[in-house]
C-alpha cells in the first residue's frame, strides 16, 4: 500500500480543524467566563466563583446591588416556565398533526395530494419574521389577545410541518408490505394502526417530537411579534435583557441553556444510534 | 364481496377524512389566514394613530418602489436601497458559508466511518443550541472591551479597543456563524454522494486539477450547493436579531425596518408591504430553485434513458 500525504489533504485536515475551532470556541468562552468573579469587565479573568449562576438561583451572593440586575429572577423563571408549556403543549399538538398529514398524504390516494404536500412545505421555506408578522396581523384583527395561547397557536403552524417532513421521510423508508400482510391476517384498520403502523413510524414521530421540541423552546423571531407583554419565553426574556445591556448573570444562564441543549441532542442522537 | 370491498372502501375514505380534516382546519385557519390578510394589509390605508382603515390604498408599495409622492406618504429610495443592502448581505452570508463549508464537507466525506460520525455529530450539534446564546457568544467577543480585542491589545499588536461590534462586518460574522450548519448538512449529502471514478476519469483523460473542479466536481455538487445556499439565504434575508444585537442602530437591514413598522412606528399596512418583498425575494429564489432541481432530474433521467439504450 502506498501511502499518500498530499498537501492537499494536509490543507483540507488542517482547514476542517480550524472550522471546529471556530464553531466551538465562542461556545467555549461562555462557559468559562461564566466563572469569572469580574463584575465590570467580563473578559478579564478576576478568579474563580459560582457568584452568577447562585445570583440566577437565586442563592444570596456577596456581591451588592449595583453589579446586579435590576430585574427580580422571578421573570427569569416565570419565562422558563412559559418556555416550557408553551414547548409541551406544541410538541404535542403539532406531532398529531403533522403526523396524520404524513399518513394521509403516504398512506392513500387523493386528489389533492400535491396541495397538501405544498402545503406542509410552506412553513419550512416562508421567513420567520413573514410569518411572525402576519400571525400578528391576524391575532389583533380578529381579537385574539396576545399571550400564551397565541404563541402555542404560532409554533404549532410551522412546527406541523417539521413533524410532517421528519415523518414521512420514515414512512417512506417504510416497507408496506407489514401492512398489508396484517390486513390479509384479518386484522381490521385499526389493530393495523395500531400493531404495526404505529410501532414502525415511532422513531421518526418521536424523531419528530424532539425537533419540535427544541425549535419551540428557541423560537424567538415568531414569538417576538406575538407574544404579549406578560408571556415572555425564555430567548425573547435573554434577547431583551442583551439589549439593555450585557451582565455577567447571562453568562451563567447562557451556560445553563447550553448544558440543556448538550443533553437533548446527545439523547436524540444515542436514541437514533440505538435504532439503526 | 362487492358490498364488503365497498364498505372497506368508505372506511378507508373516512379514515382519511379523519386523518385531514383536523390539520386542514387549523393550517386553513392559523396560516393560509394570517398570510392572506397579511396580502390585504399590504393594500390597506394606515391610520392616523397606528391601526387600519379599511379602504383600498396603494402608496405602501408606492412609498417603496417610487410612485408616492403625495403629501402623506412620501417616496424615499431609502427603502428600496435598505432592502437591495439586505439582500447583498444575505448573499454575502451565502457565499462565505458555502467557502467555510465546501472544502470542510470534502475533509469529512473522506474520513473512516467512525469519524466520520462524530465529526458530523460536532458540526450539527450547535444547531441543537439556542440562537440567541450563539449571537451572545458574539457580543462578548467582538465588543470593545471583548475577547477580540483583549487577545489583540494583550498581544500588544494594538493600543485600543478595534470597532468591530456595530459594524457590517460584525453582523457578517454572526449570520455566518449562526447560519453555518444549514450549509453544511445539503453539501456534505451531495459531496458523499460524489463518484470519485468521475474524477479518476477526468484527470486520465488529461483534465487538470481546475478543470477537473470546474468541469466536473463542481456541477455534480450543484444541487448541495443551491439548496444550502437557499437555507441559508431565506432565513438571512428577514433577519433583525442579528443586525440590532451586533449591528446596532448603524446597521438597519430590511428586517429591522419591519420590525420598527409593527412594534414602534405602528404603520403596519407599511410593514406588511416591506414583509411582502422580502416574500417576493424568496419566491423568485425558490421559482430559480425548482427550475434547477428540474433541469437536474432531466438530465439524470436522459443519463438513464442513455444507459437503458446502451445496455
Amino acid at each position: 500500500m502506498r501511502r499518500k500525504i498530499s498537501w492537499r489533504n494536509l490543507f483540507l485536515s488542517v482547514y476542517g480543524w480550524l472550522f471546529l475551532v471556530f464553531i466551538y470556541v465562542p461556545i467555549l468562552l461562555i462557559t468559562v467566563f461564566s466563572f469569572n468573579s469580574n463584575p465590570v469587565n467580563m473578559m478579564i479573568w478576576q478568579g474563580f466563583t459560582f457568584d452568577w449562576y447562585r445570583t440566577i438561583f437565586g442563592f444570596p451572593t456577596e456581591l451588592n446591588e449595583l453589579t446586579l440586575y435590576v430585574e427580580s429572577t422571578d421573570q427569569l423563571y416565570n419565562a422558563v416556565l412559559n418556555s416550557l408549556t408553551v414547548a409541551l403543549i406544541t410538541t404535542a399538538v403539532s406531532t398529531v398533526l403533522g403526523t396524520s398529514v404524513a399518513l394521509a398524504v403516504a398512506r392513500f390516494r387523493f386528489r389533492l395530494k400535491n396541495f397538501y404536500r405544498a402545503l406542509m412545505f410552506m412553513p419550512m421555506i416562508m421567513p420567520d419574521i413573514i410569518l411572525g408578522i402576519a400571525l400578528l396581523i391576524f391575532f389583533v384583527s380578529f381579537g385574539f389577545g396576545l399571550g400564551l395561547h397565541t404563541i402555542i397557536i404560532g409554533h404549532c403552524t410551522f412546527l406541523s410541518s417539521y413533524v410532517f417532513i421528519v415523518v414521512s421521510a420514515r414512512i417512506s423508508d417504510m416497507d408496506d408490505s407489514l401492512e398489508e400482510a396484517s390486513a390479509d391476517l384479518g386484522a381490521d384498520g385499526w389493530t393495523t394502526f395500531k400493531r404495526v403502523t404505529l410501532p414502525l413510524i415511532a422513531p421518526g414521530v418521536i424523531g419528530g417530537a424532539m425537533l419540535a421540541f427544541i425549535i419551540s423552546m428557541d423560537d424567538l423571531v415568531i414569538t417576538y411579534f406575538i407574544s404579549g407583554v406578560d408571556s415572555t419565553t425564555l430567548p425573547v426574556h435573554i434577547y431583551g435583557m442583551l439589549r439593555r445591556g450585557i451582565k455577567p448573570e447571562i453568562n451563567a444562564i447562557a451556560t445553563v441553556m447550553l448544558v440543556f441543549s448538550f443533553i437533548i441532542a446527545s439523547v436524540g442522537l444515542y436514541m437514533r444510534s440505538r435504532k439503526k | 364481496m362487492s358490498k364488503a370491498h365497498h364498505t372497506l372502501e368508505s372506511r378507508r375514505k373516512l379514515t382519511l377524512f379523519g386523518l385531514l380534516l383536523p390539520p386542514s382546519a387549523f393550517l386553513a385557519v392559523f396560516f393560509l389566514g394570517p398570510l392572506a390578510i397579511m396580502i390585504v394589509y399590504s393594500w390597506l390605508t394606515p391610520g392616523l394613530y397606528g391601526g387600519v382603515e379599511w379602504k383600498f390604498f396603494h402608496l405602501n408599495y408606492g412609498r417603496i418602489l417610487g410612485w408616492a409622492d403625495t403629501k402623506y406618504e412620501r417616496f424615499d429610495p431609502v427603502y428600496f436601497e435598505i432592502f437591495l443592502r439586505s439582500v447583498k448581505l444575505a448573499a454575502t452570508t451565502v457565499l462565505l458559508s458555502l467557502i467555510l463549508c465546501y472544502p470542510v464537507a470534502f475533509w469529512v466525506s473522506r474520513m473512516p466511518e467512525k469519524r466520520k460520525n462524530l465529526v458530523i455529530f460536532l458540526i450539527t450539534l450547535p444547531f441543537f443550541i439556542s440562537l440567541i446564546v450563539r449571537l451572545f457568544a458574539w457580543v462578548l467577543i467582538l465588543r470593545p472591551t471583548g475577547f477580540f480585542n483583549q487577545a489583540l491589545m494583550g498581544l500588544g499588536l494594538i493600543d485600543e479597543p478595534l470597532e468591530i461590534i456595530f459594524t457590517g462586518t460584525a453582523v457578517i460574522i454572526g449570520m455566518v456563524y449562526v447560519f453555518v450548519p444549514f450549509m453544511f448538512l445539503p453539501l456534505y449529502a451531495s459531496i458523499e454522494k460524489l463518484d470519485l471514478s468521475l474524477i479518476e476519469a477526468s484527470q486520465d483523460l488529461g483534465a487538470n486539477r481546475l478543470q477537473t473542479f470546474f468541469r466536473v466536481i463542481l456541477p455534480m455538487t450543484l444541487p448541495g450547493i443551491v439548496g444550502g445556499s437557499i437555507i441559508v439565504f431565506i432565513p438571512s434575508l428577514g433577519n433583525f436579531i442579528v443586525p440590532s444585537l451586533l449591528g446596532g442602530a448603524k446597521v438597519v437591514m430590511i428586517g429591522n425596518l419591519i420590525e420598527q413598522q409593527f412594534l414602534s412606528a405602528r404603520n403596519w399596512p407599511f410593514g406588511a408591504a416591506l414583509g411582502m418583498m422580502v416574500m417576493a425575494a424568496v419566491l423568485v429564489l425558490l421559482l430559480y430553485y425548482i427550475r434547477i432541481v428540474t433541469r437536474e432530474e432531466r438530465q439524470a433521467g436522459g443519463l438513464k434513458v442513455a444507459e437503458e439504450v446502451a445496455a
